[in-house]
């Protein structure tokens, strides 16, 4: 099946096999490995991206889906070399141990910062509910996005 | 075990490359602790060299000086002092050949970040003085280190050196390694443990799209595609026949400590206190679940994988292939955190069986059920204490009797199963007679290594206790430790930990706690104070917590605080959320609704912790010592909050009421 994609602000041919997910193909046709798979069932927020603007499971999207929408993955959220605020603070806030989740974070974080420029501790904690961290860097994250808010 | 018996050489830990660079190698692996970080600090300061110039190889086999592998917190433990004489030793040997560059002896040279210089007014960078010719040589045992006025790095916070790459999603996790002509691979799995392969029917699956090879070797079974989800569909439309055989752990009894008078104490005690713990199994639950990519050719095979162990994926790899150990390459990656998990090389085996079937390079990553249901587990306790106080309220007598199951790969190695599976077992109180037993029982779970094996669930069992002894001789919780411990360091941790949280101070509000725990774990000092509110309905919030530990001297202030957070924040999803369940050896909870770990909405307002390393000492392990007295603090504050005391993990709103109820 011949799809056209918007990722990352750039329209990208692929042939992939009918009902494809927007994750496999972002990951195994896009070279974007930066979005990952945890579960498969839209339950722990590593394949994050966003997708018209909200943070969406890219493993419940086919890719057939996700052509009508614009779509950002961690890759797109810097611009050049500059990173966005959220990339930033996490460097900032040292947010991170293994990194495996930090992708699905920054992607919920970015989301939220878009639509609302001041969350509260509620609200962010909210917007990241659905990104599971086994590390354990909860505390540091919440900081992060509030530093990137400010 | 861990130490080899020849000096190392210098060639195989420091390297001058010709961009002036310097590459430090390791045989330990970073999941996240940052210590990548660490090592570069430690090695950019004795060589007093800009830490942007410092590279660090890790777990690569064909590079790395052998290691047995990383676990048990050792790591910075162990190579703090490697590292430091192989880039003193560098060091030494660039201010000589400098020496006799400039027809000056070495005395009247000094070095100053990346050159050799001379009282000021000549200057050599290292890179000048490398003409061909490797740093070399073995590597003395006593070198002058840099003094600390010197070390620009160390004990300063540094920002993880992965960090960029992470944010920005070019960090190659296992799953993102691509080579040309890669394939991917599914295996098709029994109905339990130990399952024989009874007969297979392939022919429906080798028809399937993108379909490369169905591969059998023995029980193991997978399918190698061009797509992963064309490996998948063909996996499931494989026909095989299984025929289980019931698998059992093995089962011992280990005295660990055996002082005289035990019995006769307990029997003349004036307070005698007997109480029963237990602990559920849990999962790692990894985020990221296991994966390797193998090629294998016909002459040697290179290993992309995540493990605590490459050179025990090495030699499991050549093993599998029937190849010489030389032959094989294990080149780690960065992985996501496993806790232990990945000190077992399964995906990599399986990878390897893959890709020398298809003659290609293979990626296997498995499935979120495949690894709850497949990875191995922390193995479920049940904990016998009874102890005896004197009228005065000391303890006079211990006895302790642990039932659990294997905790590591290592399995029933008897050299290690005290260090292990009995990890601490023994208290770190005293003085009275103790006896320590520790009883491993056969489960037909699969169960090996998690972040502090069986210490957090000894802890949990010792810390509740010592809480319970002191509100049944009418004491307060913290002056009871406090009377049974001598150890300046650990006394310290302790009192600091209740100063801060303003544990003895103040009143909280209704159904509000607060409980302390500590231990000693590897040498690491650890005292946390838990503040929990317990709702009418029985649900335990967990609220603040307060941590100071002791690591000795501290190389990265802020990745201790991070450890320590983290092991915070998994080991209170242990105690407030977590069990496993499985049946016939058979996992059944296989996806996070069926196994929820916390969340950004369970995590605590605040999780404090305090770094106060005594610097005479040296520096030990922070990646586990954190998440070990964590339940005890929760369940301790638990009982301070509604007089619930719960001996049983995890602190679910059914225990809690029923326990609030007798």
């Amino acid at each position: 099946m011949k799809l056209t994609l918007t990722v990352n602000g750039a329209r990208r041919d692929v042939d992939i096999p009918p009902n494809a997910t927007l994750l496999s193909v972002l990951r195994d046709d896009l070279a974007l490995t930066g979005t990952r798979f945890g579960c498969g069932r839209g339950q722990c927020g590593a394949c994050f991206v966003i997708a018209d603007e909200r943070a969406v499971a890219s493993c419940l999207l086919t890719a057939d889906q996700a052509a009508r929408m614009e779509i950002t993955t961690v890759e797109g959220l810097a611009r050049g070399e500059e990173l966005h605020p959220v990339q930033r603070a996490f460097v900032e806030e040292d947010a991170m141990q293994c990194g495996y989740c930090t992708s699905g974070m920054l992607i919920s974080a970015a989301a939220l910062l878009a639509r609302d420029r001041a969350p509260d501790e509620v609200a962010i904690r909210d917007a990241l509910a659905g990104n599971l961290c086994r590390c354990g860097v909860y505390g540091r994250a919440i900081r992060a996005v509030k530093r990137a808010a400010s | 075990m861990w130490d080899r018996k020849d000096p190392e050489r210098l060639e195989q830990r420091i390297r001058l490359e010709r961009d002036g660079t310097v590459t430090a190698l390791s045989g330990k692996i970073d999941f996240g602790q940052g210590i990548r970080t660490a090592f570069a600090q430690l090695v950019a300061d004795e060589l007093d060299l800009p830490i942007e110039r410092v590279h660090v190889v890790l777990g690569d086999t064909a590079q790395v000086p052998f290691d047995f592998g990383t676990f048990g917190s050792h790591s910075v433990a162990q190579e703090t002092p490697r590292l430091r004489n192989a880039a003193a030793f560098a060091r030494r040997q660039l201010l000589e050949r400098a020496s006799a560059k400039l027809r000056v002896p070495v005395d009247r040279l000094d070095t100053d970040r990346g050159a050799v210089v001379d009282r000021g007014d000549r200057r050599i960078p290292y890179v000048e003085l490398l003409d061909g010719t490797p740093l070399t040589g073995p590597i003395p045992d006593e070198l002058p280190l840099m003094p600390d006025s010197r070390r620009r790095y160390a004990g300063q916070p540094m920002p993880r050196l992965e960090a960029r790459d992470i944010v920005t999603g070019r960090a190659t996790f296992v799953a993102d390694v691509r080579l040309p002509g890669m394939l991917r691979g599914a295996m098709v799995r029994p109905p339990g443990r130990g399952a024989k392969l009874r007969s297979l029917n392939d022919e429906a699956a080798r028809k399937m799209p993108g379909v490369v090879a169905v591969v059998r070797e023995g029980d193991v079974v997978g399918v190698v595609a061009e797509r992963e989800e064309q490996a998948r569909a063909a996996a499931g439309a494989v026909e095989v026949e299984w025929h289980l055989v019931p698998v059992e752990g093995p089962s011992a009894d280990v005295p660990m400590r055996s002082d005289a008078g035990v019995d006769r104490a307990l029997a003349r005690a004036s307070l005698r206190l007997a109480q029963t713990y237990v602990l559920p199994p849990i999962a790692n639950a990894p985020i990221g679940p296991s994966a390797a990519v193998a090629d294998v050719r016909p002459d040697g095979a290179t290993m992309y994988v995540g493990t605590h162990r490459p050179f025990g994926v090495r030699e499991q790899v050549a093993k599998t292939l029937g190849l010489p150990e030389d032959k094989v390459r294990v080149l780690p990656q960065i992985t996501s955190g496993s806790y232990g998990r990945n000190t077992l090389g399964d995906a990599a085996i399986e990878a390897a069986i893959l890709s020398k079937g298809a003659g290609r390079p293979v990626l296997l990553q498995w499935t979120r059920e495949e690894e709850f249901a497949w990875s191995p587990s922390r193995p479920e306790a049940l904990l016998e204490v009874t102890a005896g106080l004197d009228p005065e309220g000391h303890i006079l007598a211990w006895n302790y009797d642990e039932h659990t199951n294997v905790h590591t790969a290592a399995g029933l190695d008897p050299q290690v199963l005290s260090v292990t599976s009995g990890r601490n077992a023994i208290p770190p109180y005293g003085p009275f007679a103790a006896k320590v037993t520790l009883h491993l029982e056969p489960t037909r779970l699969r169960t090996a290594n998690f972040r502090s094996l069986a210490a957090a669930e000894n802890v949990f069992a010792i810390e509740s206790f010592m809480d319970e002894l002191a509100a049944a001789s009418g004491q307060e919780p913290l002056a009871f430790r406090l009377r049974h411990i001598e150890d300046p360091r650990f006394r310290r941790v302790v009192e600091r930990v209740a100063e801060r949280s303003g544990l003895s101070g103040g009143t909280l509000p209704p159904r509000h706690g607060r409980g302390i725990a500590c231990t000693v774990y590897h040498d690491t000092y650890v005292a946390q104070v838990a503040e929990v509110e317990v709702t009418a309905s029985g649900q335990v919030r967990l609220l603040n917590v307060w941590c100071v530990v002791d690591p000795g001297q501290t190389i990265n202030p802020d990745g201790v605080r991070n450890q320590i957070e983290g092991g915070i924040q998994q080991s209170a999803s242990w105690t407030l959320l977590e069990e496993l369940r499985h049946r016939d050896g058979r996992v059944t909870t296989t996806g996070w609704d069926a196994y929820p770990i916390a969340t950004f909405n369970d995590a605590p307002a605040s999780i404090e912790v305090l770094v106060e390393g005594d610097a005479s000492a040296p520096p030990t392990g922070v990646g586990e010592p954190g998440a070990v007295p964590t339940a005890a603090a929760i369940a301790n504050a638990v009982f301070a909050a509604c007089g619930a005391r719960l001996r049983q993990l995890p602190l679910t709103r059914d225990r809690v009421r029923n326990a609030t109820a007798s």
